[in-house]
């Protein structure tokens, strides 16, 4: 799958802190050109992991880490890597001299490094911003400088910890469109760390699901997304819905998106029928609300609550009264290799 | 208010006329004072820094404790160290006290406390991550913490300038291990209060004008290095 003499990897990585263990990485790998997302719930150790890797965490590190097959220095490791990190954490002075000012630490003079990031500052449409104080730019341009300037120094290894969350919306999707873009065909081996699925999907051909410190699933982005393997997998995917066989009739729990999972709201409906791919349960109905763009339908099984997402406003007048009796069609459900 | 204008027109005259007594006055002040706040700035760095970026045992007991020596009376440190440097006390075999060298020993005193509370306080409120930040683009160690020091100027050339507001003002340390001799442990303040007891009041008023400009002075050309606009060009 990928070429191990390029870009970075760990051997046996395990990071204690106050005689805890945080996080243990038998083995993870991203060649150059290459990105592989790490998605995780909060505290799972997602930045623990990015930190270790770059030869940067302040916590105690055994195992090997490999920079482009060699075991890493910290020397090697600081001509590699560039990082930005969850804020953005800019320097007193002008935007471009924040961009530069990885490549002033590489040893460049103020004018070579200049003609060497414009490109980049240009690229990521910085230039109407460059001679501005950076303290008086907005968080998303702030961290749109923090990109840039990880990006001018041409890094071997980038290494990108949670850099969208905190943007509004708008600003999340045009900083994603603008790094994707950057990022293609450039010899750098990147890895995102992010609870955001949809970020995991746009920027990274390949995804590991880290929780509690462990990695469970690793493989590329689209396969991973979608096949959960257990319980705490599942809920990470958005397969927040779980049937166990008791429910479903099948040997093993089933897991499906709160979106695939509706309400039948005709008794003659010919969706009732079961195939391999919909189940169709029944329950009680709890409550519905209204989200304005689908409506949320809360039914409680024989086993525990499931979750309906309706596309868009379902009127109430055609959902039964609340304590009905209703049936759950559930569509795209993945069976789950471990229930817990 | 005449003894006020009177004082003004003495000091004036002072400087101007180069009263050989009134200059060695001003020059030891000077030198006392900056030797100190050196001092005091060379030792109260590091271990400002060590306090603000270490995690060990018994951290906030120091930072608690330079926090306190802030406010230490230089009356106290002056006895302190006049104790130390009595002839019969552990370092009166150096022959210290009632020198220049006794004063610079106190005043440093007095002002590594204020430097070491500063500087924590300073370093402190820079993001947290700023050091790994700057690794993370390839600083080194000691790059990154140039850069975090670069990053908190402004705070730190104020604890600078604190540093040697106190000790440059300070009249009660220096009387005690200096003595004031005339000609050799004399400075502005103790010849102020010197002239002050004898009724010498536009004396006094014009060591005190002095004072002030050299305080002014001294913190014009801070004051210029912090608000200088940018680090980064």
């Amino acid at each position: 799958m990928s070429d191990l003499s390029t870009g970075i990897g760990c051997r046996d990585l395990r990071v204690h802190a106050g005689g805890r263990e945080l996080l243990s990485a038998p083995e993870l790998h991203v060649a150059s050109g290459r990105t592989l997302a790490v998605l995780g719930p909060n505290g799972a150790g997602k930045s623990t992991l990015l930190r270790a890797l770059g030869l940067l965490s302040s916590h105690r590190v055994s195992g090997q880490i490999l920079l482009d097959g060699r075991p890493a220095t910290r020397s090697l490791m600081r001509d590699a890597i560039a990082a930005v990190l969850q804020r953005p954490i800019l320097r007193r002075g002008t935007v471009a001299a924040n961009v530069i000012s990885g490549l002033r630490f590489r040893g460049m003079s103020r004018r070579e490094a200049r003609i060497r990031a414009w490109p980049w500052i240009e690229a990521l449409g910085l230039a109407p911003l460059a001679d501005r104080d950076a303290r008086s730019l907005s968080i998303g341009e702030a961290q749109r400088v923090s990109i840039t300037r990880a990006l001018a120094v041409g890094p071997r290894v980038l290494l990108l910890d949670e850099p969208f969350s905190g943007l509004d919306s708008t600003t999340r999707a045009d900083l994603l469109a603008d790094l994707r873009a950057a990022l293609t065909g450039q010899p750098t081996a990147t890895i995102l760390v992010t609870h955001d699925r949809e970020e995991a999907l746009a920027l990274a051909e390949d995804t590991a699901l880290l929780i509690d410190g462990r990695i469970r699933q690793h493989g590329p982005t689209a396969q991973v997304l979608d096949h959960p393997s257990d319980a705490d997998t599942a809920r990470l995917l958005g397969y927040t819905n779980l049937l166990p066989p008791a429910l479903t009739g099948r040997t093993l729990t089933l897991a499906a998106r709160p979106e695939h999972t509706q309400l039948l709201l005709d008794p003659s409906d010919s969706h009732a029928v079961q195939t391999d791919d919909v189940r169709v349960v029944t329950g009680t109905l709890r409550r519905t609300v209204a989200l304005g763009i689908a409506t949320r339908v809360d039914v409680d099984t024989s086993t525990g609550p499931l979750t309906c997402l309706h596309p868009g406003d379902v009127l109430t007048t055609e959902l039964p009264p609340i304590g009905s009796h209703v049936r759950v069609r559930i569509r795209h459900a993945r069976s789950l290799i471990t229930a817990d | 208010m005449d003894v006020l204008f009177d004082g003004l027109l003495d000091a004036i005259r002072l400087l101007l006329s180069g009263d050989q007594d009134s200059w060695s006055i001003i020059m030891l002040t000077l030198r006392v004072s900056l030797t100190a706040t050196a001092i005091a700035l060379l030792i109260g760095l590091p271990l400002g820094a060590t306090l603000a970026l270490a995690r060990f045992p018994g951290r906030r007991m120091v930072l608690a404790a330079a926090n306190t020596g802030m406010g230490m009376p230089p009356v106290v440190v002056g006895l302190f160290v006049t104790v130390l440097l009595w002839r019969s006390g552990p370092l009166g075999g150096l022959e210290l006290l009632y020198t220049p060298t006794a004063m610079v020993i106190a005043q440093a005193a007095i002002a590594t406390p204020i430097v070491v509370a500063l500087v924590a306080a300073a370093l402190q409120q820079v993001d947290p991550d700023f050091r790994v930040q700057m690794q993370a683009l390839g600083a080194t160690p000691i790059r990154a913490f140039a850069a975090l020091l670069g990053e908190a100027r402004l705070p730190l050339l104020a604890g600078a300038m604190a540093a040697f507001g106190a000790v440059v003002s300070e009249v009660g340390a220096a009387q005690m291990v200096g003595g004031n001799l005339a000609g050799q442990t004399r400075v502005l303040t103790t010849a102020a209060v010197l002239a002050t007891s004898r009724g010498q009041f536009s004396l006094a008023i014009a060591f005190g004008m002095i004072l002030l400009l050299i305080a002014f002075a001294v913190n014009l050309s801070l004051t210029l290095m912090q608000q200088r606009r940018t680090v980064l060009r």
